[in-house]
């Protein structure tokens, strides 16, 4: 996973001024289960314009409610991102190949919240940086994120979210005509769903 | 009458007119500067102080580069635990602000614009930027490893949006390059807005440009209500402000001072007239003393403006001592007037008393070219100002008072009378009687006094010269500790032949400083070359970035090839993306990075082209531990064209200086006017002398046993101390037994009025005032006492106004 420029775009995700919702957020809002603790796989295609094939992984990822997300891609190679409110940490190989303190880095919390609310769908946090405008119907949503600010919009482009209890799909499409989807399943909560070893990655 | 002695009768006269005409003219220009032109005091303290090595262009350039780039702006940080009331607060804050845009306003209000502005304006160069740490990387990661990062770029599920396109950074090296530069401060743009966190309380950070000069005590009037106000209307809705600049602490001093000189001005205007309406119990007197001094601060004002082009409100400060010494010559003639006999025409009297009123006023012109040779442009117009301003009232007093003042003019009270008696009772010491009891007091006291001065230390600290307000203090270093800002008073300054000499000098400066980095003695460093590189270090940069990442290794694929087969790419694509790297590879140079956006933030660092060499300042970020200034300046040693600069060192070494300086030139006045008074006075001339003397000797013991350590203000008060003092000496000396009752009643009164200007500067709550009002009071108190000691006229003394002065008496 790029995190620099992960970085650099939630860093300009922070950009933006808040506003009110058009969408039926506290409709959607009250579908979405709001679990402590929520892993599954995720299935993701990317495709870049300049590259032929699309690029396709799959991996694990865990949210834990207040502490943090933990995204390990396991195909096409293995390699782990954990985010906390102090710190992003990328393990590749087993060794640390970045580590980004939010001592040294001050957005690193704005960024672990803003991928918290994207991946648990806290679309009240969304609803500040994006025009939310959604449809609820027969218990499944969707919503369509569109950056506040001009200059966001141009280096993020548009985002999408479908989902009902939890998030099951999410959309990136930017200006540039890169395109990435990311697909959710087998998400279990409570006590098991996380692995000892994935909660090991916490400690 | 003969034709001689007619001309001489009219010759006061004309000298009248003509000197009422001369305070016309002055007090003409005086309306015509502060009602016309309006012109107001200068505030800035460091206008006081010398350009120190002033020889040095490029020092003296680099300095006024920090300090101009810190002068006109305002800090304000909104801080709240939740960031939207930090970010209410700072609306609140500048909706204020808005409707007055011509005193102060916001130095960038669209960050977002700003940020990808200065992106592009260094996208052309990317490839030529490398930071310290990814140098290091590109020097030992292998091939592979660099695969890896490629495709965790390809992969990452968030890799959307970037620094422009993944084909244009497909091993995060500028992304890299960017955060590492992004790390220079802890400032980032949130909301719209600039924003800083620390302790888990969200600042939303304003910067404001001062849009008329900090020192002008107008626009300090002006902006200070009104930065209040806008701090009252943000904590309404945020829980802090914090605000810093130097137009705070300059309003702050400046409100002191005018407040100061207003108490102490009129406090000491009041206490004159006090006394002389118990000593003559008219208003005369006082309106003819008053005359004196007003003409004196005219005149000394007008010239002043003349001779400086500006006043700096110290020097009016200063200058309210003046009333205090100016009024001498009134008193001296008035309290002669009264001892004359009515048969005795003023004009006459006043060619008596000229000798002595000359030498009163030389004498005090001496302490006060003592102050106007130092290099000091502070003391300069101080002591050019007081000099003026003695010289007008004395001028005055002896071009108007024979006119104004004739013989049956004034009657001094009872009280005055008797006080004027009681010098009669002071004992004689030096009259032969009681050896055996005076000699073994004045030794012992001496002594004591001797081991006092021994017991003094010296201080010349510069910071102890100046006292904000604790609040703004804080403020200050809350503000400092938030942003680790860069020390305007400390830095390096690097010269070369050429602006390449110049940045490669400055790279190696840093890696010299990255030592003490790690020892954390700073947290950073700010220089332009951690922008622009040298074009040295650009080219080993791209040569660099060839070898690890485009060129194969002996057998092994270079990093494009691998990560092309790991996405099924073809070598034509590699090759596309090889060139894409290699496009981006326009050298940068300093003048056109500083023209950026990107560069706004460090014009200040840059100097170009000075007195035909090229000079930078490489400026510290975080630099906390003062004690430890040596291990900084250590670092520059040894490296050609690299020099450490600490202005605060820097003055207060030269305040040491001149208090060495000024403490010479204080024996040096001693002496002179010891020689101009034994002109006049022969043996009995170092009898004016010992009481001021003495004075200071015993004051000077007195600090040292109260453990106040000596600085250049001290040394200052000691000359006024013999100025004055001198001129007690010779009031006495002067006259006869039987005007003796009168000269001590000018004695008395021209004391106790010193006494109370200087007395009122000791209350100053600036530091150096304090310090030269203590001196005052002491020393002036103690040559009150101490003169009729010396100057006692003896058993043999001539009774007759026209006795030979140059007798030794004893």
């Amino acid at each position: 996973m790029n995190t620099r420029s992960l970085l650099c775009s939630l860093a300009l995700l922070a950009l933006l001024p808040t506003a009110r919702a058009a969408a039926p957020v506290q409709q959607i809002q009250a579908t979405l289960a709001k679990p402590a603790v929520m892993c599954g796989r995720f299935d993701q295609t990317k495709q870049l314009t300049g590259i032929k094939k699309p690029l396709q992984a799959y991996g694990r990822f865990c949210v834990l409610k207040g502490r943090g997300i933990l995204w390990q891609t396991l195909q096409p190679f293995p390699s782990t991102l954990r985010i906390t409110r102090d710190a992003i940490v990328q393990i590749q190989d087993g060794r640390v190949a970045m580590k980004l303190d939010a001592q040294q880095e001050p957005v690193v919390k704005m960024i672990n919240s803003v991928l918290f609310s994207l991946l648990a769908g806290d679309l009240s946090q969304l609803d500040q940086l994006f025009e939310l405008d959604g449809s609820l119907r027969d218990g499944h949503w969707q919503v369509a994120l569109k950056a506040r600010q001009p200059a966001l919009a141009k280096a993020i482009g548009d985002i999408s979210l479908a989902g009902a209890s939890y998030v099951d799909k999410v959309s990136m499409k930017e200006a540039s005509g890169d395109r990435t989807d990311i697909s959710f399943s087998a998400i279990k909560t409570g006590e098991g769903a996380m692995t000892a070893e994935e909660g090991a990655l916490f400690d | 009458m003969t034709k001689p002695a007619r001309h001489l009768q009219r010759l006061p006269r004309l000298l009248a007119l003509a000197w009422l005409l001369a305070v016309l003219l002055v007090a003409g220009h005086n309306a015509w500067l502060w009602l016309g032109q309006r012109a107001s005091p200068d505030t800035d303290i460091l206008a006081l102080l010398p350009g120190a090595s002033s020889k040095d262009a490029v020092r003296q350039q680099a300095f006024s580069h920090m300090v101009d780039s810190a002068q006109q702006k305002l800090v304000v940080l909104v801080g709240d635990r939740d960031w939207k009331r930090a970010q209410a607060g700072a609306q609140a804050y500048l909706t204020v602000l808005h409707a007055h845009a011509d005193l102060v306003a916001p130095i960038n209000d669209d960050s977002a614009q700003w940020q990808s502005q200065w992106l592009g304006s260094l996208d052309r160069s990317r490839s030529l930027l490398l930071g310290d740490a990814q140098r290091a990387q590109l020097a030992t990661t292998t091939a592979q490893q660099w695969n890896q990062r490629a495709l965790g770029g390809l992969y990452g599920a968030f890799g959307g949006p970037r620094l422009g396109a993944w084909q244009d950074d497909p091993f995060g090296l500028f992304g890299d390059w960017v955060q590492e530069r992004a790390r220079e401060t802890p400032v980032r743009p949130r909301d719209g807005m600039l924003f800083v966190e620390r302790d888990g309380v969200s600042y939303a950070l304003l910067l404001l440009e001062l849009k008329a000069p900090a020192f002008s005590m107008q626009a300090q009037e002006q902006v200070v209500p009104l930065l209040a106000q806008a701090r009252r209307a943000a904590r309404t809705q945020a829980g802090e402000v914090v605000s810093g600049g130097v137009v705070l602490h300059a309003a702050a001093a400046s409100a002191q001072a005018s407040s100061e000189s207003a108490t102490i001005g009129a406090g000491s205007l009041l206490g004159i007239l006090l006394l002389m309406w118990l000593t003559f119990r008219s208003l005369k007197p006082i309106l003819y003393i008053a005359l004196s001094i007003a003409v004196g601060c005219l005149g000394a004002l007008s010239v002043s403006m003349l001779v400086f082009g500006k006043i700096h409100l110290l020097t009016l400060v200063f200058g309210a001592s003046l009333i205090g010494i100016a009024q001498d010559y009134g008193i001296y003639f008035l309290c002669a007037r009264l001892a004359a006999p009515a048969t005795q025409d003023s004009a006459t009297l006043l060619r008596r008393l000229l000798p002595g009123l000359a030498l009163m006023l030389l004498a005090a012109l001496i302490g006060y070219l003592g102050m106007a040779l130092t290099p000091f442009p502070g003391l300069q117009q101080m002591a050019v100002f007081s000099a003026l301003g003695l010289v007008f009232a004395w001028l005055t007093v002896a071009c108007w008072f024979p006119q104004l003042i004739g013989p049956q003019t004034l009657c001094a009270t009872p009280r005055a009378q008797g006080f004027g008696q009681s010098i009669a009772r002071w004992p004689d010491l030096l009259g032969g009687f009681a050896w055996h009891l005076v000699l073994p007091a004045a030794v012992a006291l001496i002594g004591l006094a001797i081991a006092g001065v021994a017991r003094l230390h010296s201080s010349d600290d510069i910071r102890a010269l100046q006292k904000s307000p604790p609040e703004l203090l804080q403020d200050q270093m809350r503000i400092s500790q938030l942003l680790e800002l860069a020390a305007p008073v400390q830095f390096y300054l690097v010269r070369g032949a050429s602006a390449e000499a110049v940045l490669q000098q400055e790279e190696a400066l840093r890696e010299k400083l990255q030592a003490l980095v790690q020892r954390k003695l700073i947290t950073g460093v700010q220089a332009v070359s951690n922008w622009a590189p040298s074009q040295q270090r650009q080219q080993d940069n791209l040569a660099l970035l060839r070898r690890a990442l485009l060129e194969p290794q002996g057998e092994s694929p270079d990093a494009v090839t691998l990560t092309a087969q790991a996405i099924g790419e073809s070598p034509q694509w590699a090759q596309a993306l090889r060139q894409r790297m290699l496009d981006k590879t326009q050298p940068i140079t300093p003048e056109e990075f500083l023209a950026t956006p990107a560069g706004a933030a460090s014009r200040h660092l840059w100097l170009g082209q000075v007195d035909g060499q090229f000079a930078s300042i490489v400026a510290l970020r975080g630099l906390t531990d003062y004690r430890q200034l040596g291990q900084l300046a250590a670092v520059a040693e040894g490296m050609p064209g690299v020099q450490w600069v600490d202005k605060v060192g820097e003055i207060s070494s030269v305040l040491r200086q001149y208090r060495i300086y000024m403490g010479w030139a204080l024996l040096c006045a001693y002496a002179a006017i010891f020689a101009l008074l034994a002109l006049r006075y022969r043996r009995r001339a170092w009898r004016a002398l010992a009481p001021p003397l003495l004075a200071s000797l015993l004051t000077l013991g007195l600090f040292g046993w109260l453990g106040q350590p000596l600085q250049l203000f001290h040394v200052l008060a000691g000359l006024l101390v013999l100025g004055l003092g001198v001129d007690y000496g010779i009031f006495l000396l002067e006259s006869s037994r039987d005007q003796r009752p009168h000269a001590w009643l000018t004695v008395a009164l021209s004391a106790a009025s010193a006494l109370l200007s200087f007395g009122l500067l000791a209350l100053s709550h600036s530091p150096p005032l304090h310090a030269f009002g203590l001196t005052m009071l002491c020393g002036m108190l103690l040559v009150w006492l101490l003169a009729p000691l010396f100057t006692h006229p003896g058993p043999a003394a001539h009774a007759t106004p026209d006795a030979q002065p140059d007798k030794e008496s004893a």
